[in-house]
């Protein structure tokens, strides 16, 4: 600290002068902290009145959310020996894709009367159409349940139609 | 509920206000009215933090907030002018003091600074306190704290330089 900081601190320190906490001031403090706290208050009032709101609001719409197209209007989900037949279709299509006769034949089917192209074509296998909606193609169905085997060797001509 | 709550806090205002108003008066450079008026404020600030800072330091908790308040209200432009019906009397040259004209030069050249140079040097020389105080008062790191400082001391020493000169 040179002499000009050490200057600078004297005459910072000598210009004070003794203010009394005189009961005016001391009136004048408290009525402003009564001030701040009713503005505190009403702040915390409004903020809860907001709070409130806000949660009518978003308790109001939320029904009209829950109400879409979504989860009322689809048809519940088929579990076990509960589900209805369905007609003209075969048992197992019901019953999800891990079925055998759906996934494999049908492929088969297709292509059965080009023998020599029996890899190229698999379509029915992959289509949801099929099994959501149970109207599977009579054809594939019942070349995929009659089919004898895997061979590619067709043991009867395919069906027309 | 409420007097256990201001429980000592009377006491600390009226044994601080002298001081507080001294440092609040410094650091608007002399503004006797907007300096009351900081003090007031960081005074009912404390009020409402008084239950928790009552046991630790409420000194420096009042002083942070009296800083930070003094260099808020420098940035609002209401505070530069005031207009009176009547002019206020100036002083004559033969009724002023050594002491009252020293302290008008100090708070015109203390006005001059930046509020941040201004509170970094008043916490400085006349709080006496760490630097690292300073920064924490401030609300920077310690070296913008000692920037300020250094700074606001250069500027007040090309300012003061014919008045403050060292009593040999």
């Amino acid at each position: 600290m040179d002499d000009f900081e050490r200057e600078l601190t004297r005459m910072m320190r000598e210009g004070r002068a003794h203010t009394p906490f005189d009961p005016g001031r001391r009136a004048r403090l408290y009525e402003g902290i009564r001030a701040r706290r009713r503005t505190r208050v009403l702040m915390r009032a409004g903020g809860s009145a907001l709070a409130v709101a806000g949660l009518s609001v978003g308790l109001a719409f939320l029904p009209h959310l829950g109400s879409g197209p979504a989860p009322a209007d689809l048809p519940l989900p088929a579990t076990g020996s509960t589900a209805p037949p369905r007609p003209g279709g075969p048992t197992g299509t019901a019953s999800g894709p891990a079925e055998p006769s759906t996934s494999g034949p049908p492929a088969r089917s297709t292509v059965s009367g080009t023998p020599g192209d029996s890899t190229t074509t698999e379509p029915a296998t992959t289509d949801p159409s099929s099994t959501d909606s149970g109207s599977v193609s009579p054809e594939t169905t019942e070349s995929g349940t009659s089919e004898p085997g895997f061979g590619g060797t067709p043991t009867y001509p395919p069906r027309s139609g | 509920m409420q007097r256990f709550r201001a429980d000592g806090f009377d006491e600390f205002a009226a044994a601080r206000w002298s001081a507080l108003l001294h440092v609040a008066r410094l650091l608007t450079g002399g503004d006797r009215q907007r300096a009351e008026d900081l003090v007031q404020e960081s005074l009912v600030k404390l009020w409402f933090a008084w239950p928790k800072v009552a046991e630790q330091a409420p000194e420096a908790y009042v002083r942070q907030v009296l800083v930070r308040l003094a260099a808020r209200s420098a940035r609002r432009r209401w505070w530069g002018e005031r207009p009176v019906g009547e002019l206020p009397d100036r002083p004559g040259p033969g009724d002023v003091s050594a002491a009252v004209a020293e302290r008008s030069r100090l708070e015109a050249a203390l006005a001059l600074l930046t509020p941040r140079q201004r509170a970094a040097v008043v916490l400085r020389y006349y709080e006496d306190l760490p630097e690292g105080q300073v920064a924490q008062a401030l609300g920077c790191p310690v070296g913008t704290a000692r920037s300020h400082a250094s700074r606001g001391v250069a500027r007040l020493r090309d300012i003061l330089s014919d008045s403050a000169r060292p009593v040999k």
